[in-house]
């Protein structure tokens, strides 16, 4: 081959990666951010580099829009991540989630859409704004796409905000209306909070329930994940997280728990890879969160990762993160799609945060595990009725990125005093690692089992992000302690249902027991505390940096001011508290130099007013990059597009006696 | 109709502010917040306020997180207008002042001689503090 040609094979190749490099992993086109997680792989990466540590402290307010009158009354936890496509920008907002287009570079109104449903709306399980919504388009057509408080799939135009006639009935498809077992569309407990995805021209949607803390009964509505036709709202098809007979993984419900077992929904975001045809499933557990005695065996698809054919809804591939989970682990977020480099190989691979603050890495083709996952054998419980697993998943690499479990090493320390007082404070409760089981609530002991990294999640729904240049993850993790204790439920309140979540000192008095819960105030209600101080050390929120090329945790800050709480707290008197970081659950943003995300909740600020900072880190080092102040919390995710020349950044905040708000800033012209 | 001794209160309130741990309700106030609690708001916050998935903690560190200097005011506008989720401004005022008791009974602030009450604008002067203040 001569040199032409070689040149002329390598432009070509060139030329093959830049424009037909997959979908899904790429980070946010264009300037834009067209779906929620930036792309369909759920990346949160922008390619832009005009905000950065040089200016961020410059960083302006360039509009905000309220959300109060979007509906009847005020909303206080606004979760959204906007879009932005073509200089305008969409989100949901307000109590009954409307959907607004605004002008990105002004936040000007452009349209406004909202759906009153009545009782159907007020029964829902998954109230509010939600997280956001879906845009597609072939090019003509533009289309919004969301799931509505009372659970139907409404297709907008998005120029004007009108109801697409051609799609479902008048612009809306029912989503209670074709699942199996059929279920009363007005009353029925199912709704979403997460966005459809829209991958080719087929729209996906999951399922969200009651919490599972307290069933009514072991007979729930089972969690299926649907696909329909973007134009026409027809269904495609509908994938079952629950097997039925003759399908793979049916044998893991012993005794036919199958068949009245529910939940097992998709409640987080989806993600898809085009090129591959999959749409990777991040899929809850099974009806129950803490007691599994009525569905013994592993129950799959239960807290696994699952693969399908977006275009058929067949199964391609799964793994279970947990058996027979009794810790409310979920899988909470979305998966994120990775093309990374392992033994000098590119891999196609899908990495997953969890509430256990393990990063679960698979080839995305295949669901092979990157680096080993081992079966260990884990603590056993005695709960009546319980049918525990032996053993639990273990991932070798990476490391657990946060605390998992309770052990005495991981209590407060600032003095010896309080560390002896977090001893004993503990001693009544049963604790050890990770996997150690709810405990029945015995007034002399276990009250309870105190874990962290379970149902007070490493990493909840918002999830990380990953830089595609770099190779590597950014997630936010909490720690913080959950109380997992079961007690009997309270007479009428649960069909079959052998226990609840509860304890002792609280669920006494609910069941007729000694004295009233306002008599045991303090310390009865959360896991206990010292002198008001956590009952663990810090930090108790981080941001953790993860290179996927090797597997290794590559830095970790505390992320979040030390609440004034503790840096005035008496006991604490004269000791130098470095940045403890704040629990919470928080999403980050990557872009070309920075990892950016708000403190959760509200804190100390540089000039004292009650607010809260949105902080940038440099990517490479997580050293600080700057801070800006918001008035409320970041309870959406950041986001950020170029318009006219000037980058954006877009969080939704609100919390407290703060209603929902998009705050958008921009640099100084 | 306020007794002396609420009124008297209240003429203190105005002349300084006071804190979540100065008495501000009563026992038997928030005995009956536990009821109307336990009717209205264990379903999404749970039986233990602990919070459950959409519905946050109103008890610890997420408590803390939302209101740790906020007035008690803000506190009771917010569950006036937005709470219970599934029929917001269905309670009427005093029963709203008897579940904002209770969470603070639940929260271990001392309960005193003073009903709490959301008339007048007294909860504005009063302010959520996680410690006890230290004696100046």
């Amino acid at each position: 081959m001569n040199n032409w040609k070689r040149r002329g094979c390598l432009a070509a190749i060139v030329v093959a990666l830049l424009t037909a490099g997959p979908r899904g992993q790429t980070g946010a086109p264009r300037g834009e951010w067209p779906t929620y997680g930036g792309d369909l792989g759920h990346t949160r990466y922008a390619a832009l580099d005009q905000i950065s540590a040089a200016n961020f402290n410059d960083l302006e307010v360039a509009w905000r829009f309220k959300t109060d009158n979007l509906g009847p009354r005020p909303e206080f936890n606004l979760q959204s991540t906007p879009l932005m496509v073509r200089g305008r920008l969409y989100s949901t907002g307000g109590t009954r989630r409307a959907v607004v287009a605004l002008d990105a570079g002004t936040g000007e109104l452009l349209w406004v859409h909202s759906e009153d449903e009545g009782a159907r709306g007020a029964a829902s399980p998954r109230q509010l704004s939600g997280r956001g919504l879906a845009y597609w388009s072939d090019g003509k057509d533009e289309r919004i796409l969301y799931v509505t408080p009372g659970y139907r799939l409404i297709a907008l135009d998005a120029r004007t905000g009108n109801p697409m006639p051609g799609f479902g009935r008048g612009g809306a498809v029912d989503l209670k209306a074709d699942l199996d077992p059929a279920i009363d569309l007005t009353n029925a407990p199912i709704g979403l909070h997460a966005t459809p995805i829209v991958a080719g021209n087929v729209v996906i949607v999951g399922a969200a329930f009651e919490t599972g803390a307290n069933p009514k009964s072991r007979r729930n509505i089972k969690g299926a994940v649907r696909g329909f036709d973007v134009r026409t709202g027809k269904r495609l098809w509908m994938f079952k997280t629950i097997p039925e007979p003759g399908e793979v993984g049916h044998e893991t419900w012993e005794n036919d728990s199958w068949a009245y077992t529910g939940n097992t929904g998709v409640w987080a975001q989806i993600s898809v890879d085009e090129e591959l045809g999959m749409a990777y499933l991040p899929v809850e557990l099974p009806t129950h969160d803490y007691y599994g005695g009525a569905r013994p065996g592993n129950g799959l698809f239960g807290e696994s990762l699952v693969a399908i054919d977006y275009r058929t809804g067949e199964r391609k591939w799964h793994y279970q993160l947990v058996h027979h989970g009794l810790w409310d682990m979920d899988i909470p977020c979305a998966p994120i799609l990775v093309d990374i480099r392992v033994n000098g190989r590119t891999v196609k691979a899908v990495a997953q945060p969890s509430k256990q603050a393990f990063l679960y890495v698979f080839d995305r083709v295949t669901g092979q595990p990157i680096w080993p996952i081992e079966e260990r054998p884990v603590p056993q419980g005695d709960t009546p009725g319980e049918k525990y697993s032996p053993t639990q998943p273990f991932p070798t690499r990476p490391r657990a990125y946060d605390r998992q479990g309770l052990t005495i090493d991981d209590l407060i320390d600032f003095t010896p005093q309080l560390r002896a007082e977090a001893v004993k404070a503990v001693a009544q409760y049963r604790i050890g690692p990770l996997f150690t089981p709810p405990a029945v609530s015995r007034a002399e002991g276990p009250i309870a089992t105190l874990a962290m990294a379970t149902q007070a999640p490493a990493t909840n729904w918002p999830g990380g992000a990953y830089d595609p240049e770099t190779h590597i993850l950014y997630v936010y993790s909490q720690s913080a302690v959950a109380t997992l204790g079961l007690v009997p439920p309270a007479e009428g309140t649960a069909d079959g249902v052998r226990y609840h979540q509860g304890t002792v000192l609280t669920g006494a008095r609910r069941t007729g027991g000694s004295g009233s819960a306002t008599a045991q105030a303090g310390g009865a209600a959360t896991a206990p505390t010292v002198q008001g101080l956590p009952l663990i050390k810090p930090p108790y929120g981080r941001i953790n940096a993860i290179n996927l090329d090797s597997g290794d945790i590559l830095w970790q800050v505390p992320h979040g001011e030390t609440p004034e709480a503790i840096r005035n707290h008496p006991a604490l008197k004269g000791l130098n508290v470095p940045r403890t970081g704040r629990p919470g659950q928080v999403g980050t943003l990557v872009t070309r130099t920075l990892v950016i995300a708000g403190e959760p909740g509200f804190g100390p600020t540089p000039s004292g007013q009650r607010g809260s900072m949105l902080r940038a880190y440099d990517k490479r080092t997580g050293a600080d990059a700057g801070a800006v102040y918001m008035p409320a919390p970041q309870t959406g995710s950041p986001m950020t597009y170029m318009l006219n020349g000037r980058q954006y950044l877009v969080v939704a905040i609100s919390g407290g006696s703060y209603s929902g708000e998009l705050v958008a800033f921009r640099l100084p012209q | 109709m306020l007794t002396w001794f609420t009124a008297a209160v209240l003429a203190l309130f105005a002349a300084q502010q006071v804190t979540v741990w100065d008495g501000v309700f009563t026992r038997e106030q928030a005995e009956r917040g536990d009821k109307l609690y336990a009717d209205r708001c264990a379903r999404c916050h749970g039986d233990t306020l602990q919070g459950v998935e959409a519905a946050p903690a109103l008890v610890g560190s997420t408590f803390y997180n939302n209101w740790e200097g906020e007035t008690l005011d803000a506190l009771f506008e917010r569950m006036r207008t937005s709470m219970p989720q599934d029929r917001p401004g269905s309670l009427t005022r005093a029963e709203n002042a008897d579940i904002l008791a209770y969470m603070l009974s639940t929260a271990a602030y001392p309960a005193g001689k003073m009903t709490l009450d959301a008339q007048g604008g007294a909860l504005t002067r009063v302010k959520i503090l996680m410690y006890r203040p230290t004696p100046k």
